[in-house]
């Protein structure tokens, strides 16, 4: 092989490698909603803790790893989020202590944030650190659903339909 | 998996970074020398240092990395302070994967496998790219793999 041929390779190779990592930076963090739109529809997490672990309003569960760079910032940038809203609490779990619990819930890199509601059904999840002004609008979506179906628990469900399908 | 004595104190996350952007230009001299017949023995020494490297990293644990040396005396100086520190499991795992990687092209390619040598210094090349440029740890990825995959037995009582 040629000095050039050689080059082209490498090249070649670092040009794949810069595609890799443009679409992941562009995928991490970011909000996925987690599908289901009725109350049953919704995959519920309601195990991972006891009950006083979860948030009265809503939860955020962290999956993370002994070898996970970004779980410590991940950590304190959940913590912030929970303290400024009330009845929101975080639960991180080690999944090299739970590996089970990285294919029931299908967790393909840590940190992974769930984000349950008071019911503790997945709401919105989160591939890498996330975006913190994405989590803030999907807890507020979950918090202010929550809110309007507490004051208006014989109200019609068609009256908080269009905030939750967001 | 490695422990250290001194998990305390964080590492500049910055530095592994540094130490990955220097591995990314001797993994890709490997490759083009490593391709060319004239220049394969050059090419099979330069990918033995690099499973040295990595081996000092991923054994001796990352602050022992010789990297790490250069970047706090000759990069660190001209920089701010980091933002925060970060633990040095990540990066000493990386490092090991690193190990695994090159070392197992290494053999590969002295037994006589042929391009052994420049396919596996491109997977570690694709990794250390990533890492130097996107800041994206492909062993932190492969960790989750592999305890998914059940690689790992369950480990009780981490802190």
């Amino acid at each position: 092989m040629t000095v050039g041929t050689a080059i082209g390779v490498v090249v070649g190779i670092l040009i794949l490698a810069t595609i890799v990592g443009v679409v992941l930076r562009h995928r991490t963090g970011r909000a996925r909603s987690a599908g289901g739109t009725t109350r049953t529809s919704r995959l519920r997490a309601d195990d991972l803790a006891s009950a006083s672990g979860y948030g009265a309003a809503a939860t955020l569960v962290q999956f993370s790893t002994p070898t996970c760079a970004r779980c410590p910032a991940t950590r304190r940038l959940l913590d912030a989020v929970a303290g400024q809203h009330e009845g929101v609490r975080r639960i991180e779990i080690d999944l090299a202590e739970h590996p089970e619990l990285a294919r029931r819930f299908d967790v393909m890199q840590t940190p992974t944030v769930l984000l349950l509601d008071a019911d503790r059904a997945i709401r919105t999840r989160f591939g890498g650190p996330p975006r913190p002004p994405e989590l803030t609008a999907a807890l507020d979506a979950v918090l202010t659903a929550g809110s309007t179906v507490a004051t208006r628990s014989t109200g019609t469900p068609g009256t908080t339909g269009t905030q939750e399908s967001r | 998996m490695t422990t250290t004595n001194d998990t305390d104190r964080g590492i500049d996350p910055r530095s592994p970074r540094f130490g990955a952007a220097i591995t990314t230009v001797l993994l890709a001299a490997t490759i083009v020398l490593t391709l060319i017949p004239e220049t394969w023995v050059a090419g099979i020494v330069l990918l033995a240092v690099i499973v040295v490297l990595f081996a000092v990293g991923g054994i001796a644990g990352i602050r022992r990395h010789p990297y790490g040396a250069l970047f706090r005396r000759v990069v660190r100086p001209r920089l701010a302070p980091p933002a925060e520190l970060e633990a040095p499991e990540p990066p000493t795992f990386a490092q090991q994967v690193g190990l695994f990687v090159t070392a197992v092209a290494l053999l590969l390619a002295l037994l006589g496998v042929p391009y052994a040598a420049p396919i596996g210094a491109a997977v570690a090349l694709v990794a250390a790219f990533l890492n130097a440029v996107f800041d994206v740890c492909i062993g932190c990825l492969l960790y989750v793999w592999l305890v998914r995959a059940g690689v790992f037995r369950p480990r009780r009582g981490v802190a």
